[in-house]
């Protein structure tokens, strides 16, 4: 079986592209060629997926879309376009189009993307760099190793790029050598030995590293006299720092998941450090997933003691999903919107779990792919030149007449009594090219309304609410201006003034991070009532003050309704009273009410799906990211065992939908047996009511040899898969594993 | 040659060790006498004491004392020094030996290879025992720590104690803390004792090595020394007879006591004279625990501006109390004490807010449950698991309310509950089998997390979130895998839902984990 795979390199492209994978042994010819241009790694999956047939099947699902995006990814340099799409009528030219739009889109946004993840370690890296630098020259220090204790949150993963910065600023900043260390790379004492002298010499030249892998002793020569070192002895690090002229002979060792590491080989390895403290200057680094003080209790007093510690924070994962998402999904550079639904996905997942930056970015980037891989319409997202009239094919417009935003278009159209333009949008093709082409400048509108009205309502910074949150309500229901109004209209007078020239700070210079200029050449409008407001309430505050009072009341804000309780013949009464407005007062409540007015009309937004068209540049679907990112192997090997017929495309059983039938494969009888068992299993039992099943009284009629050999081998494969195992309570009984999915 | 049988070593060699080491007069002496080779030079000397007692540094100093002493136009003496800490293993120790031998005779062509104690017997005896020297030449090993070695066979200490037999020109020095009988396995092996300092010796080295240089403003160098002095006498009595018994860190709680312990004297309350009304001002500070166990964190919140932070570092200790309430090594008492507590010094960084030590903050909700899981997994017995979690019989399930009561007012109260006196959760946490926290996980997911209801039926199975959850939850050590990759059965991979595992967080924090998402974990533990 493995070979019918091997030799079809060919099926495999094809199948990669398919919802489920269709198991199909008839022998094609794989050209030699082919087998060439595969990549390297494909090679894994292949032998993988032979290695066990129903196995490989039923995980083929949780696969596939990872086996999508990685071809994506290692052949994105290759010319080829996406396959053509309206079931192969789709032409050459449109398909290249979006691969192009794909190809030009996503740089930017990675660029961008690169570019926040390095801003926010930046400060870090400055502050790590100038302890290491300080920590030399301070008297306090003694002989304690200086030792920064790195604060990153959970995701040890997605630390990599920090660490990465580190060891290219710490070289530079201080002329030391940055060994890496991650726990799984450094089982004891002497691999973490052998990796710190081996990268710390290997930074610099070859002429020193290079010793055996394996627990091999092996020995390497340094500096000049031409002594020979074993590979873990730091006594050969010395020589070659020494050979180096190095005068400062600084190492850095970056513990990256210091949790991870046996309590015991960080002890030794920092007795070790802190034994050759004066000879060669150690300095460690600890990224730290919980707290330094539970790292603390896991060290001994004696160790602790010989570190000398400062303690850094990372940039909080919030801050940086915050500025990712502004530049990344809400910022104007973004080609593609994202969908509020699929967005909440993202952002609950990234609170929820333990998902970090990076696993937000691939989903981002996934989303990319899968629109302008899958959609038509994705086309329409190319700029004027490239998309002609010619690249749009009848098919095309068929499929915008099929989208529900066409159909609530037309209806529109008829309602508000435009009979002609809903005629023409359905029968002339000319004229809805017109109108697709005009959606364009639509989109881009309805964007830069979008992203001012957030602007300006972040900016005015009332309501406690993430940017985040905003933008994705914004894009599910249109903008709420509820809470901003109530708070707005409880401001004081002085208030009022200060929130304007904030509104007006914020159009003249807009948003960086979101990538939107100032638009006051637009706003002028906007401006000059905005102005009017704040000097009418300038001058009010000052009448007011003139007059004596206190300060300005509005309708919103004074009490109007007083309880007051009178002493009358040692009676109580209570009476309700109106308090008093002066004229100020009732001006300045009126003034709010224009600014509300003025603000309710200027800063709004429709939800997505109210657009015309927004599926060709809107993308919000949720089930290929899921599939993807949060793969659910436990139910896809129940369906594969309960429904095989789904990946094998046989005949046979194609009727048996979860019930036991003589033909199924082996291993998916088994395990419709195996679900009615109890937490002991029979194998004795087991295997008469296989045999009863198939054997030779029944439809298949097998032998009982062939039977016991097909028997075996499906329990076998239950057991890889992980239902059951070996149990030691009962002869010849198995123990039943798996209950949940 | 014409010199006397017995000579010891120059009386001026001894006036310049014992003013870099005070107090160590008595076994200077000894060992000088035990290893000049004119003198009484033995083959196997064992030296040991405590930590911080001067053996190491008084034996690198005196040898090269008497090395340098002895050398007039012969070599008398010549010595190495093999820390054994920094031999990883047996094989490191032997090849650093023979390098070091080499290299102290200037020895051309050792061998590089030296797999055992004979090889390295053979190999020094080339350099050593052949080869002429002159008359009474010595060479002196010393193999410092000794006691800690790594991966050494145990017939190591006593092969290094009979090498002197094989080659008598050797001395062999063995520094350890504290030699057990007998050790060496041989006879008559001369000790030295590096005793722990008493109070008035502590006092004299405080006063000759770490004296501050500057005297205090408005006071003379005479009073600020002599103020010293007893200052350092009471923080001895305060601290270092109970507690803190070394040098060291006896140093380091006079060094960072005295910015205190003077403050009252730079404010001009108290006249440095007035040492009993110091002392009683500075009271609180004595009580202090940061002295005892300064904790890895030397400097708390590091700020880029490198002159605070120079100023920050010198006075660290100073500026603990205004510390922020975060900082969990940061003792209580002091706070209560400190008059005005001052804002930690904000970092360059704005968006760095004060961190929390609090799991409930750094880990996600779903890795939060799974802890809670694991813990109710490794703390509950399997047996009680349908009673506590099962939604079969009852509408809602039966918690430890109801379990208790039944127990108590029931005939039956079961001669498990009579034997069984220590309370579960102070006994440690038991090993589970992953599908059961998982079922676990599932059936109070559905109490706890209210979002996990609302979600549709099709979702809710066990997805790769939740094993990435675990994961993480096992690279952080929160989670112990055991019985190791063997108990797995087929590979042991994580995944394998017939592995081991154990919860590896105590009760205070899971407590704490259980309110920061509104369970009382309590309800949910059997007795």
């Amino acid at each position: 079986m493995a070979e019918s795979h091997d030799d079809n390199p060919a099926l495999f492209e094809d199948d990669d592209n398919r919802a489920v994978y269709i198991f199909a042994p008839a022998g094609h010819g794989g050209s030699p060629q082919q087998e060439k241009a595969r990549p390297v790694k494909r090679r894994k999956f292949t032998s993988k997926r032979a290695s066990s047939s129903s196995a490989a099947a039923a995980a083929e699902v949780v696969r596939e879309g990872e086996a999508e995006m990685e071809r994506a990814q290692t052949t994105t340099a290759a010319a080829a376009a996406f396959p053509p799409l309206f079931g192969g009528k789709e032409s050459v030219e449109a398909a290249a189009l979006r691969r192009q739009v794909f190809d030009t889109a996503w740089p930017v946004l990675d660029g961008r993307i690169k570019n926040v993840l390095r801003e926010a370690n930046r400060t870090t890296l400055e502050d790590v760099s100038s302890f290491i630098r300080d920590a030399e020259g301070d008297t306090t220090r003694g002989t304690r190793i200086p030792a920064g204790f790195i604060i990153t949150g959970p995701n040890i993963a997605s630390q990599d790029l920090l660490f990465e910065q580190l060891s290219e600023a710490l070289g530079k900043a201080t002329q030391a050598r940055f060994v890496r260390l991650r726990a799984a790379g450094v089982p004891n004492l002497k691999a973490a030995l052998k990796k710190v002298i081996r990268d710390a010499t290997a930074q610099v030249s070859s002429d020193g590293g290079g010793g055996g892998d394996g627990d091999e002793d092996a020995k390497v020569t340094f500096g000049r006299d031409g002594r020979k070192y074993l590979d873990y002895d730091l006594e050969g690090l010395h020589a070659f720092l020494s050979s180096q002229q190095d005068p400062l002979k600084r190492v850095i060792v970056a513990f990256e998941d210091s949790e991870a590491f046996e309590s015991s080989l960080l002890t030794d390895l920092l007795a070790l450090f802190h034994s050759w403290q004066g000879r060669i200057q150690f300095s460690v680094l600890f990224g730290i997933a919980t707290s330094v003080e539970l790292f603390q209790a896991r060290l001994l007093k004696s160790t602790a003691r010989q570190l000398f510690g400062a303690k850094f924070d990372v940039v909080q994962a919030d801050l940086v999903l915050d500025n990712v998402f502004k530049s990344a999904i809400a910022g104007t550079q973004a080609t593609l919107r994202l969908g509020p639904a699929l967005l909440r996905n993202l952002l609950d997942r990234q609170r929820d779990q333990v998902a970090g930056i990076r696993v937000f970015i691939s989903s981002i980037k996934y989303a990319y792919m899968c629109h302008f891989y899958a959609n038509p319409l994705s086309v329409l997202l190319a700029d004027e030149k490239s998309l002609t009239r010619q690249l749009l094919q009848p098919e095309h417009l068929q499929a915008v007449r099929t989208l529900d935003s066409f159909k609530a278009h037309v209806e529109a159209a008829v309602d508000a009594r435009q009979l002609n333009h809903a005629q023409s949008l359905v029968e002339d093709d000319g004229y809805l090219v017109k109108q697709m082409v005009e959606q364009r400048q639509k989109k881009q509108d309805y964007l830069m309304q979008l992203l001012r009205s957030l602007h300006l309502l972040t900016s005015m910074d009332l309501v406690p609410s993430r940017f985040t949150d905003l933008y994705v309500s914004a894009l599910a229901g249109g903008l709420d201006l509820t809470p901003t109004i109530d708070a707005i209209k409880r401001l004081g007078a002085d208030d009022v003034p200060a929130l304007i020239n904030r509104l007006l700070a914020a159009i003249q210079t807009g948003n960086p991070d979101l990538d939107l200029p100032g638009w006051e050449d637009e706003a002028e409008d906007l401006i000059s009532s905005l102005t009017e407001i704040r000097d009418e309430i300038e001058a009010l505050a000052e009448q007011a003050r003139e007059k004596g009072q206190q300060s300005l009341k509005s309708k919103f804000t004074a009490q109007s309704k007083i309880l007051r309780t009178t002493v009358v013949a040692q009676k109580v009464q209570l009476s309700q009273d109106t308090a008093k407005l002066t004229e100020e007062d009732k001006a300045f409540g009126k003034t709010i009410d224009s600014l509300v007015d003025l603000l309710t009309h200027h800063i709004y937004s429709e939800p997505i799906d109210s657009l015309f068209l927004h599926q060709a540049w809107a993308y919000d679907a949720e089930a290929p990211y899921r599939d993807v990112f949060v793969p659910r192997p436990g139910t896809t090997f129940e369906r594969a065992l309960t429904r095989p017929h789904g990946y094998l495309g046989c005949e046979c059983c194609s009727k048996t939908t979860g019930t036991l039938s003589a033909t199924l494969p082996t291993t998916c009888i088994l395990y419709q047996l195996y679900l009615e068992t109890g937490s002991l299993v029979n194998v004795a039992d087991l295997w008469s009511a296989y045999y009863a099943l198939v054997g030779e009284d029944s439809d298949v009629g097998l032998g009982e040899r062939e039977a016991l050999v097909r028997f075996y081998r499906g329990l076998a494969e239950l057991r890889l898969m992980g239902f059951v195992k070996q149990s030691r309570k009962k002869a010849d009984h198995v123990a039943k594993v798996k209950w949940l999915l | 040659m014409g010199d006397s049988l017995f000579q010891l070593p120059d009386e001026l060699l001894f006036t310049t060790l014992s003013q870099t080491f005070p107090c160590r007069d008595a076994q200077i002496r000894a060992v000088a006498t035990l290893l000049h080779p004119l003198a009484a030079p033995c083959q196997n000397l064992v030296i040991h004491g405590t930590e911080a007692t001067g053996k190491s540094a008084i034996i690198a100093t005196l040898l090269q004392a008497l090395q340098d002493d002895t050398e007039k136009d012969q070599p008398l003496l010549r010595y190495v020094i093999i820390n054994s800490i920094e031999c990883i293993t047996a094989r490191h120790l032997y090849e650093s030996t023979i390098a070091k031998v080499a290299e102290a005779l200037q020895w051309q062509g050792a061998a590089t290879r030296c797999d055992s104690v004979s090889q390295m017997v053979v190999e020094l005896s080339k350099m050593l025992k052949y080869p002429s020297y002159p008359d009474n030449f010595r060479f002196v090993l010393v193999f410092d720590g000794i006691d800690r070695p790594r991966e050494a066979p145990i017939t190591l200490l006593p092969a290094l104690a009979r090498l002197s037999e094989i080659i008598p020109r050797i001395t062999s020095v063995f520094i350890a803390t504290s030699p057990p009988a007998s050790f060496l396995r041989t006879s008559f092996v001369p000790c030295i004792e590096f005793p722990n300092y008493t109070k008035n010796e502590f006092v004299t080295i405080l006063n000759t090595t770490s004296l501050p240089t500057a005297p205090l403003p408005t006071t003379t160098i005479q009073e600020t020394t002599e103020l010293w002095n007893r200052f350092t006498g009471a923080v001895h009595d305060a601290l270092a007879r109970a507690a803190s018994r070394t040098l060291p860190s006896l140093q380091h709680a006079c060094t960072s006591l005295w910015p205190r312990f003077t403050a009252p004297i730079l404010a001009g309350t108290h006249a440095p004279r007035e040492f009993s009304k110091l002392m009683v001002a500075a009271r609180v500070h004595f009580q202090d625990e940061s002295l005892l166990d300064p904790g890895i964190v030397a400097i708390q919140s590091y700020s880029s501006s490198s002159t605070t932070t120079q100023a920050q570092a010198k006075d660290n200790t100073a500026a603990l109390p205004s510390a922020p309430p975060s900082q969990a090594n940061t003792p209580r008492k002091v706070q209560s004490t400190t008059t005005t507590p001052s804002k930690p010094k904000s970092t360059a960084n704005p968006f760095v807010s004060a961190t929390t030590t609090d799991l409930s903050t750094l880990l996600p909700p779903t890795a939060r449950l799974l802890l809670l899981a694991s813990y109710l997994a490794s703390h509950n017995p399997t047996r009680h698991d349908l009673v506590l979690f099962s939604t079969f019989h009852h509408g809602r399930r039966k918690r430890r309310g109801g379990l208790s009561v039944g127990m108590g007012r029931g005939g039956h109260r079961g001669a498990q509950s009579k034997h069984r006196k220590i309370a579960r959760k102070l006994l440690g946490a038991h090993a589970f089998v992953l599908e059961r926290m998982l079922a676990i996980f599932t059936a109070v997911r559905g109490e706890w997390d209210p979002k996990w209801l609302d979600k549709d039926v099709s979702n809710r199975e066990m997805d790769a979130d939740i094993e990435m959850a675990i994961a993480t939850l096992a690279s952080l050590r929160l989670l112990i895998r055991v019985g190791g990759a063997a108990a797995g059965g087929v590979a042991g991979d994580q995944m394998d839902r017939g592995g081991k595992w154990r919860c590896n967080v105590g009760w205070e924090v899971v407590r704490g984990l259980g309110r920061s998402m509104g369970v009382e974990v309590e309800e949910w533990l059997v007795e």
